[in-house]
Parts: C-alpha cells; structure tokens; sequence
C-alpha cells in the first residue's frame, strides 16, 4: 500500500502541478499577471455578477402570440388560396397559439382543400374529421418555430444591448421559452432597457446605378437625392486590415454617419437613392431555404400587405437596376431585380453558401423583436455591494481556513496535521483549477460552499487518521498502522463524498445563478479532495515513512 | 515540534443506546413542535420563493431612519413592505411584497412618468379583463420617442405594440399575467423616487410572481430528490434497516432546521435552500461511517448483543465523528461571523445542520437500527464477501 510505484508518485506530481499552473492566474496580482503570456494569464475565473456588480434579467418571450399571429398570416393565405381552388368554406377560425380550423361548407371538398392548403403550407398537421379541418404546427416544427423566434431574439438583444462591442453581456437561452441577460459592471437599468426596446432600422434603397456606373468606389460628388453606404463585406474587410479604423468608428461620439465612413475610411461603398423604399417594420419574415430544384441556397421573405404593395411598385418600375437592403448604415446586401415582385413575397438569389443564406436571413429578420420580452426576474447589484460581497467572503474564506488548519495542527500534531493541511491547499488549487478549466465563475454562495469544501475535505484525513490511532492501539508497527489505516478508511471515506456529492449535483441541476456557483465548488472540492485528501497524503506519508523510518507514530 | 492533542479520546465508554428512549422522546418533540411551527407559523420566505421585489438602500448620510422609511415606503401603494437593518446601521434591506397588477400600480406608474418624463403623462388601464395600459403624452411622439418614454417604467415592448406614425397616445396590449410582471418594474421605480435623495440604492433584487411559483415547485422537487437519490445509494450499499435508519436521520435534520429557519425567523431564499440540500447530504456522511462500522463489527462480532456492539461502534468511531463535525463547524462559524448579511441565514442554518447531524447519526440513526431489530444474520452474504477474501 505505501511502496508507490515511481511512475504512480510521477503521475501524483504531475496533477498537482498542473493544478497549481491553473490556479496560478487567480492568485498572482495583477502587476505580475500583466508581464506573463496572454493565453496564460487570461485562464481565470471569472466573477458572477453578485461578485462584481452588474445587471442580470430573465426575460420571458410570449411564444402564444407570435404564434397566433402566423396562425392569423397564414389564414389569409388559406383563404385565398381556397378561393382561387373554387373551394367554399364557412369559415375559418384561429385556435389562439395552437391551430387554424377551416369549416368547409361541403364535406366532399375535403380532399380538394387539403391539396390546397398543402400548397401554403406542407409543414402543417392535417386533422378532424367531416366538414372541419384541423390545422395545426406538428410538435417538431412548434420546436423550430419556438428555437427560431427565441434565437433571434437572442440575436437581436446582443445587436441591441451592446451596439458598442464594450459591455460583454451575456445572453443565453433558458428552457423553451426564456432568455438570460447578464450586463456586468451597469447599474442603471433603464439605459439597458431603452437599449432593448431600440429598434435596428432596416430600409430598402434603390442603387443609384448611374453613379455607381462611373466605377470609382467612392465619387468626388454626388446628386442630392444620393448617399454613400458602406458594405456589411466592406466594413469588414476594413475590420480586419483596419482594426483601429473600426474602433474608432464603433466608439465615435456621436455616431458618425455612413457618408462620413465612406469618406474618411473608404470601405467598399455603394451610392443609394436616400427614398426608402419599403421599411424593415413591413417585413413579416425572412428565412433561410432552397430554390425550386432543392439545390441553390436562397433567401425569401414576406411583407405584410402595406410592405408588399410598396414592394410590387418599386420594383415593377426597376427591374434590372440593384436593390440595397440597409441594416444600421451598412448594406447587407444588394440583390438585382429580376422582375416586379408583387403578391408579398420574395426571393434573393446569388452564388450563397447555406450558411451565409442563414445569416442574411437572420439579418434582415434582426429589424423587429418577434416576441414581446418580459421581464420576469431582474437583480442589479451595484459595484461596491459586490466589493463588500467579496470582502466578506474572502474574510470568512481565510478565517475559516486558518481555523480548520489549527484545529488539524492541533488534533494530529505536525506531521500528519501539516500532510493534511498541506493536501487542503492542494485541494483549493484544484479547485479553482477546476474552475477556470470549466470557465465557471466564483459566486458568494461558491465562496461559502469553498469554505465548506475546506471543512468536509479534511474529513477523509480524520478517518484516516483516527483509524491509523486505532490500528496504533492494537499493536501495529509504524509502516503497517499507515498502510491498514489507509485501506480500511477508504469504503467509509467514498460513502461519505458520494453522499454530500449527491445532494451538490441535484443542487446544481435544480438551481440558477448564484446557487450553480455553491454547487459548483461544493462537488468540485469533494471530487478533488478524493484526490488529496487520499492519494496525494498517502505519497507525503510513504516518502515521509520511507526517509524517516519511524518506530513509532506520533499521532 | 509539538505533540498532537487526543481531543476526543474519552477514556470511559459511553453507553450511547441506553439514552435511546430520552433520545426518542426529544427527538420526537423537536420534530413536532418544527413540523407544527413550519404548519401554522410558516417559513419566513424570501422573495425567491414568494416573489417580490428586494431593495438594499444605504443612507447616504448617518444611519438610516428606519420608520421613517418604512412610513414612506409603505405610503407609496405597493401593498406589505417589511424593513430590516442589513448588516450596518446605515444599511436597510426593504422587502416589498410581489406585485399583483392592479389599477394601483397603473396609477404608481402614472406617478412614476410624470416625475421623470413631465407633469403632463397620463396613465391609464385599458379595458377591463385584459392588461392593457394606455400611454397619454403631452406632445405627440414618434416611434422612437414612444420606445424611449416606456422604457422610463421600465416597460419592454416589441415594435408591434406600439402606435405607427406620431401620436399622442399609445395603446400598450399586455396580459394582465404581462401586466403584473412589469408592475414589479414600476414598484421598483417608485421607491427609487421616493427614496433616492437620501438613500443610495447599492443592490435591487426582484421575482416576478411566476418564476416565484416556479422556484416554489422544483424547491420542493429538489429536495425530495435529493432525499430519494441518498437514500436509494444508502440502501444499496447497505441492508434495508440501515437504508431506512439514514433516511429518518436525515428526515428529522431536515425538519429541525426547518424549524430552526422558523423559530429564528431567518430568510428562507435560494441559498437557504441550498443549506437544507447540503445538510440533507452531509446528515448523511456521519450516518454512514458509523454504519460502516457497524457492519464491520457484526461481521467480527457475531455473538454480541445489538445494543452492544452499536455502542461499541459508536465508541470507536466517537472521536472521528466529533474531530469531522469540529473541522465543519468552525469553517462554518467563520462564515456566520465574517459572511456578511447575505449568507447568514444560509450559515446559521448550516451551522445547526451540523449539530443536528452529528446528533442524529448517533441517537437517531443508531436508535433506528434497534427498533428496526438488526440482527447479524441479516447481512447480506455478498457483503460478507470482501471480508472473507481479506482473511
């Protein structure tokens, strides 16, 4: 039990090295940290926003009523696609959230209209009986309407909350239907929630084709009716050769406008007629999907019936010339017009990759919140509250320690008192190795759950302990009360962790927020105390047994 | 170099199980008054389970007045609103009750816009039934000047909801469930007006009614999961008494510091609830080393009485089990002196969880055993197989 093996002890360093490389950047100051590799000292654990002061909300999307409102859309089409098949119905109903019922007035129509309504929509569930159809979105297809409305939402807020790249918010799904916003370092909300209620302007221009004819990317003058607009591919491009140029225009006070880029910073340009055409607020929906022949990646959308007229005109009076699709003074992109698009929807083709159809679509949908957003839960947690937080945690954290490490000190004298407070700090670095591997962050209930950790994880060292006095008792030598004691404490020391590890897991799965970061350091503190509370000590006490040879314990 | 201290090393033997009786009758009765304090004077919960709204407000001068605010506080039509010193005497932490949506909260947001937006704002319910509010302004207001003015109520609203073109009124549709969410919003604007000359406001915490229910519910999923999921590993890794000796342990810790939560008053939130899960477990962890004992013992053992060698057990495992409840209890008393307001009733319930505990596993638990009649024969001969195989 105590001759390791050279390779086992090797392996026993090794973990505890890395451990301690890990933890490292959470513990040197930042003047030190400052002179190291980046992709080194960036390995930190973060702080949870009751640590560091911020603004965490919980935003719930009213799912039912986008839906109801597609299910309404969809019932003009119905309708008129009934109409123009001859089929006569007695009306048609919108189940709020869940499906549409067509009443058919002849029953022998039925096989007829389900044809017709197969062409509006094929993805729609067909059922009822008689004269009533039943219509309603399958449980597969609910789920990607759901994801898709939650996603750009998601998507939105992040354009919207952090327009100038320097907040870091965090924005993440939560269950089927909520998000999670966390804002470090804010504590006035009502900025963050004017910054939600923002809307991205999406317009349609003409391109001015003359101009743009003339070939220079950027014209010496032009005609009133005209303005520069950056490219989204130009700004990029400019992003990566210019990165100080793209700062400068992100963090400009007040906003500068996008004649103003293209004249100071020349990004891939293009001239546009300043009449909008048709608003982003006209348009219903874009998506992502595939030409007739299923091959070619395009993008269609749909406008509501204002937007669709608007549509119709403009482009029936300019096929051939270049449509620009502006989001928040860049064009996203600039389609031709292949011929008037009339009847509210359309199509954008081009030699696109799935992927780059997904993110226009995205884009252009990025215009308007599909989803009322409500806040459900909300905490701000001013900067200096969180200084007192961590004063007070940190306070307890050390004393706590200290306390642990006496009574150890005390209870088993230097040499087993120091082996196991020596494997109590081995035990915190790897947790906070753990941590900054997990890229979990550090929350004052995980400040109490390392204290915590601290006093459980010399628990397996007392049982070790006090079984090595007993087997002392009963008359062993030194080397083999060490080696019995060891063994015999090992059934009783898993029993103990798993247990506790049991409740810290379902904790973690239960929990949210600060209460994740108390399970987080509790399970992981158990898991590695496991470690070196057991092997790690064992290797100190064979080295130690080995090079001292006692005759006898004193413990 | 020092010599180590046998803290624990009692020379006399303590027959433990001869006090199971005045350990049943105690037992028994701290249970019940816990179960009856938790029935009909009910646990102090905070605003993660009950929903409401939390505001930590620091005079920004001396130490606050405490009924005055609670005067000004409670004047501002927001239904119960309870005080307490949080921590220092210039701090206070304000709890308001969870916001129900009614046309007084309509008329709190009315207040709210005419301090912050002008004198002339008017607002008003919609239609009775739904949770309409309509937005009077004194000048007409474009899209973005409507987005802009909403958002002084802390309202979040979507393009749709909004009136086209420039208005002077806007009709904003809700839910009355929306309604009463975001009336949290306006409770919270209302203070801030009310109080921020004097107060600063370092910290705001609220739950709307919904996800309170919702914490409400898996809370309790939680820990009768927890509960289960221990239980079902004690068993199997144990015969059946021992499963169900752990289980009434951990049952009767699990109650007492609820009771403890009532009797003391303590703010029962999220981390409390974290304290009653970890103390659920580590109930555990005490229960189980003596068990483990236990059965070692009746295996070299197999002619002592019960009671005999549980106390013999118990004997020999005493000064680990004291040594482990010590190295817990004063890395927890470090957390209830220097932990901050925020974590002590999280403390203190941890702090009791581990007296309890270390009680429980032996009076309880062990006691168990007896009235479940444990008898040798009744191990399991795959247990007894490790044992062999050493011998």
């Amino acid at each position: 039990m105590l001759n390791l093996p050279r390779w086992q002890t090797i392996v026993i360093i090794a973990i505890t090295v890395l451990s301690g490389l890990f933890a490292l950047p959470n513990l040197l100051p930042a003047s030190v940290l400052n002179s190291l590799p980046q992709w080194y000292a960036q390995n930190r654990i973060g702080l949870g926003l009751d640590l560091r002061g911020g603004a965490h909300f919980l935003l719930e999307a009213d799912l039912r009523s986008v839906l109801t409102e597609r299910l309404t859309n969809l019932s003009d089409s119905v309708r008129a696609e009934l109409r123009k098949q001859q089929v006569t119905y007695k009306d048609i109903n919108v189940e709020p959230g869940r499906a549409l019922i067509v009443t058919l007035r002849d029953e022998a129509q039925r096989a007829k209209a389900i044809e017709a309504i197969r062409t509006v929509d094929p993805s729609l569930a067909v059922s009822g009986s008689g004269d009533t159809i039943r219509l309603a979105y399958s449980d597969q297809e609910l789920f990607r309407r759901k994801k898709e409305v939650i996603d750009q939402s998601i998507e939105i807020l992040r354009r919207r909350v952090d327009e100038t790249g320097t907040l870091e918010p965090t924005i993440t799904r939560q269950g089927d239907e909520r998000i999670l916003l966390q804002v470090p370092g804010i504590k006035d909300t009502t900025d963050l929630k004017r910054k939600i209620n923002q809307t991205a302007k999406l317009t349609f221009h003409l391109v001015n084709e003359d101009v743009a004819a003339a070939g220079a990317n950027i014209p010496a003058t032009l005609p009133p009716t005209t303005f520069l607009v950056p490219t989204r591919e130009g700004m990029q491009e400019l992003r990566r050769t210019n990165p100080k140029a793209w700062e400068d225009i992100q963090t400009a006070n007040p906003r500068m406008s996008p004649e103003q880029i293209c004249r100071r910073y020349q990004p891939q340009c293009l001239p546009v007629l300043k009449r909008v055409v048709v608003g982003g607020e006209d348009l219903d929906d874009s998506k992502a999907t595939f030409d007739q022949q299923g091959n070619r990646p395009i993008i269609s959308f749909t406008f509501n019936s204002a937007g669709g007229r608007a549509f119709c005109a403009a482009t029936r009076a300019n096929i051939g010339k270049r449509l620009a699709i502006q989001l928040d003074g860049e064009i996203i992109s600039a389609p031709v017009v292949q011929g008037a698009i009339c009847g509210g929807s359309g199509i954008i083709t081009g030699t696109f990759t799935t992927q780059q159809t997904q993110e226009q679509a995205l884009l252009l949908r990025s215009g308007a919140l599909p989803a009322t957003l409500t806040i459900i839960q909300e905490s701000t947690v001013g900067a200096d509250l969180g200084a007192d937080a961590i004063r007070a945690g940190t306070v307890a954290a050390l004393v706590g320690t200290a306390l642990v490490a006496i009574v150890m000190f005390a209870a088993y004298g230097p040499v087993f008192g120091g082996f196991a407070n020596l494997a109590m700090l081995v035990n915190l670095l790897m947790v906070f190795a753990g941590m900054s591997i997990l890229g979990a962050s550090l929350t004052l209930p995980g400040m109490a759950g390392l204290v915590l950790t601290v006093g459980m994880a010399v628990d397996s060292n007392v049982l070790i302990y006090e079984r090595v006095r007993e087997e002392k008792a009963l008359g062993r030598s030194a080397f083999s009360s060490i080696a019995t004691g060891y063994e015999r404490a090992m059934s009783a020391i898993i029993d103990a962790n798993l247990t506790t590890l049991i409740a810290a897991v379902l904790l973690f799965g239960f929990g949210s927020g600060p209460i994740r970061g108390f399970a987080t350091t509790l399970s992981l503190g158990l898991l590695t105390s496991m470690f070196s509370s057991t092997i790690f000590t064992r290797m100190l006490l064979a080295v130690w047994v080995r090079w001292r040879r006692p005759t006898e314990l004193v413990i | 170099m020092w010599k180590p201290i046998h803290l624990f090393a009692f020379k006399k033997k303590f027959d433990f199980l001869g006090k199971r009786k005045a350990a049943l009758i105690l037992s028994t009765a701290v249970n019940v008054v816990s179960i009856l304090a938790v029935i009909f004077v009910g646990l102090n919960f905070g605003i993660d389970f009950k929903g409401g709204i939390a505001l930590q407000v620091r005079a920004k001068q001396g130490v606050a007045q405490l009924d005055a605010l609670r005067a000004t506080v409670g004047g501002l039509g927001v239904g119960e609103v309870s005080l307490q010193e949080f921590g220092e005497a210039s701090t206070v932490l304000i709890r308001i009750q969870r916001q129900e949506g009614s046309a007084q909260c309509v008329a709190g947001a009315q207040r709210v816009m005419q301090k912050r937006a002008g004198a002339g704002w008017q607002v008003k319910p919609g239609a009775a039934g739904t949770g309409d509010v309509e937005f009077t302004s004194p000048q007409a207001l474009d899209g973005a000047g409507w987005r802009d003015a909403v958002s002084r109520v802390g309202l979040t609203v979507v393009e749709r909801q909004l009136p086209r073109g420039t208005t002077a009124t806007a009709k904003i549709d809700m839910s009355p469930e929306q309604r009463a969410e975001w009336c949290q919003q306006v409770a919270i604007k209302l203070v801030e007006d009310a109080i921020g000359t004097d107060y600063e406001i370092r910290g705001t915490e609220s739950v709307g009614p919904k996800v309170g229910d919702e914490l409400m519910t898996s809370g309790i999923w939680a820990v009768l999961a927890t509960m289960a999921a221990i239980v079902v590993y004690v068993w199997f890794r144990y015969e059946w008494q021992f499963g169900v000796g752990a289980l009434i342990a951990m049952l009767h810790d699990v109650i007492s510091t609820l009771g403890i939560f009532v009797l003391l008053q303590l703010d029962f939130s999220l981390t409390a609830l974290a304290a009653v899960l970890t103390i659920a477990g580590y109930s555990i962890n005490d229960t189980v080393v003596i068990f483990d004992r236990v059965r070692e013992n009746m295996r070299r053992y197999k002619k002592l009485g019960l009671i005999d060698l549980l106390n013999l057990s118990l004997n020999e495992t005493l000064s680990r089990t004291l040594m482990t409840s010590g190295t817990v209890f004063v890395a927890v008393l470090a957390l209830v002196l220097f932990g901050g307001p925020v974590l002590y009733s999280f403390s203190v319930g941890m702090l009791w969880g581990v007296i309890v505990g270390t009680y429980s596993s032996i009076w309880v638990a062990c006691a168990g055993l007896v009235y479940l009649n444990l008898r040798p024969d009744q191990l399991r001969p795959a247990d007894d197989e490790p044992a062999k195989a050493k011998a």
